[in-house]
């Protein structure tokens, strides 16, 4: 079972996501509500999953995974994503995104990405 | 969608009361079946393959028949078929009305050619609505506008349908430059075009939005039941986003706003589209092209 970073500025997405995931066993560290707290709270947790939403103020998903990945290059990162980023997502695979989830959330789906990274 | 139109303007209109309405809406739902549950029941699908489209079809603007085509589960007559079996809804509902002796077929014509007249509406405009065709109810029901208002609009109200509640149904939309709103929550799009969507709603209005999409039972619209509201507008604004990449046109998404205390929405002819669900109407807002000021 995972212990889990969960970075989105909606509160809707931190809950359903919170929901899937503890009631299937993984541990939710904390939540981040935008890039720059998520990036914080990667350094100091060292979680082995991040979850990052793209679209974020203060610092968008795209600039945090940059980020996390200059910090630890081996992070496992999930970027979240509404369908229609076709843009953001090929710059967050050059970036080194590890998996991507779209919205609105499918639980099996979520379960089957998270368990293909730990 | 138009056996709820036209319902409501039986109400309205005084020729049935909302009671008998009700109880006319409960019965079609249960004579109404799901095309999945039908082609499952044919024994056309399993039931592992119409699971697998209704999850497409939360991130796919799509029809579940048309999805079944794709994935080759089942054939262009197949869909034909099932859709008949599924029987038209507006059928069901004057058939209804008619068994349960609220009107009569003689009445139910008359009532709905003075809907006709009195919405304008041609011969082939009524041949629509009572098709069930939601996309082309949604163009009668839009003001002359653009091709991108009418594709926004188009998506927005079939993922209403199928995420929030399928008895949800709209009448006229209007242009405006000034709307006055309760509560706001709203979604930029920049790029190719400058856009903003979102949905306004009096009092707790838009509790029927954010209930059914966050899974919650909010008491009142504060800034988490509008957080849910915006996530909604983010779902249906990534649909439109993927349709129009299709067509070459870069749309990139900015954070959902909320107003949770009452604003007025300034731009230049923006498009206001009420939706109808349970008994609230709630205003779906687009403007395309034309700056947005929220004070």
């Amino acid at each position: 079972m995972a212990k889990i970073l969960i970075v989105d500025d909606s509160r809707t997405s931190r809950k359903m996501l919170r929901n899937i995931l503890e009631s299937n066993g993984h541990e939710i560290v904390d939540e981040a509500v935008n890039g720059q707290d998520g990036v914080q709270k990667f350094q100091s947790l060292k979680p082995d999953v991040v979850t990052l939403d793209i679209t974020m103020p203060v610092v968008d998903g795209v600039e945090a995974l940059k980020m996390i990945k200059a910090l630890d290059g081996n992070s496992k990162v999930v970027m979240v994503t509404a369908a229609g980023q076709k843009n953001k997502m090929i710059d967050c695979i050059k970036a080194g995104a590890n998996e991507f989830l779209t919205k609105p959330f499918d639980q099996q789906e979520i379960l089957d990405v998270i368990a293909k990274l730990v | 969608m138009f056996d709820q139109i036209f319902g409501n303007y039986l109400v309205s209109s005084g020729n049935i009361t909302k009671e008998q309405f009700q109880d006319v809406l409960e019965s079609e739902g249960k004579i109404r079946v799901k095309l999945g549950l039908i082609a499952v029941a044919e024994k056309l699908m399993t039931e592992a393959q119409a699971d697998e489209i209704n999850k497409l079809q939360a991130i796919m603007d799509r029809r579940f028949g048309d999805i079944a085509v794709e994935k080759g589960y089942l054939s262009d007559d197949q869909v034909t078929q099932l859709l008949k079996k599924q029987g038209n809804i507006y059928m069901v509902f004057v058939q209804t009305l008619i068994d349960k002796g609220y009107m009569t077929l003689e009445e139910i014509d008359a009532a709905l050619n003075k809907y006709q007249e009195e919405q304008g509406f041609t011969h082939s405009d009524m041949d629509a609505l009572v098709s069930g065709d939601v996309d082309r109810t949604v163009q009668l029901f839009l003001p002359a506008n653009t091709e991108l208002c009418d594709k926004h609009c188009g998506i927005a109200i079939r993922t209403f349908i199928r995420i929030i509640n399928s008895s949800a149904y709209v009448s006229k939309a209007y242009l405006v430059d000034e709307l006055a709103a309760d509560k706001f929550a709203m979604q930029a799009l920049e790029g190719d075009h400058k856009m903003v969507s979102g949905f306004v709603g009096a009092g707790d209005d838009l509790l029927a939005v954010a209930n059914p999409f966050a899974g919650e039972e909010f008491e009142t619209v504060d800034m988490d039941a509008l957080d849910a509201v915006g996530e909604f507008t983010n779902c249906i604004n990534g649909l439109f986003a993927s349709e129009m990449s299709g067509e070459g046109v870069d749309l990139d998404m900015l954070p959902p706003v909320f107003y949770e205390n009452p604003v007025t929405i300034s731009g230049n002819q923006f498009c206001v589209f009420p939706i109808h669900v349970d008994g609230k109407e709630i205003k779906f807002v687009l403007a395309i092209d034309t700056d947005i000021e929220v004070k």
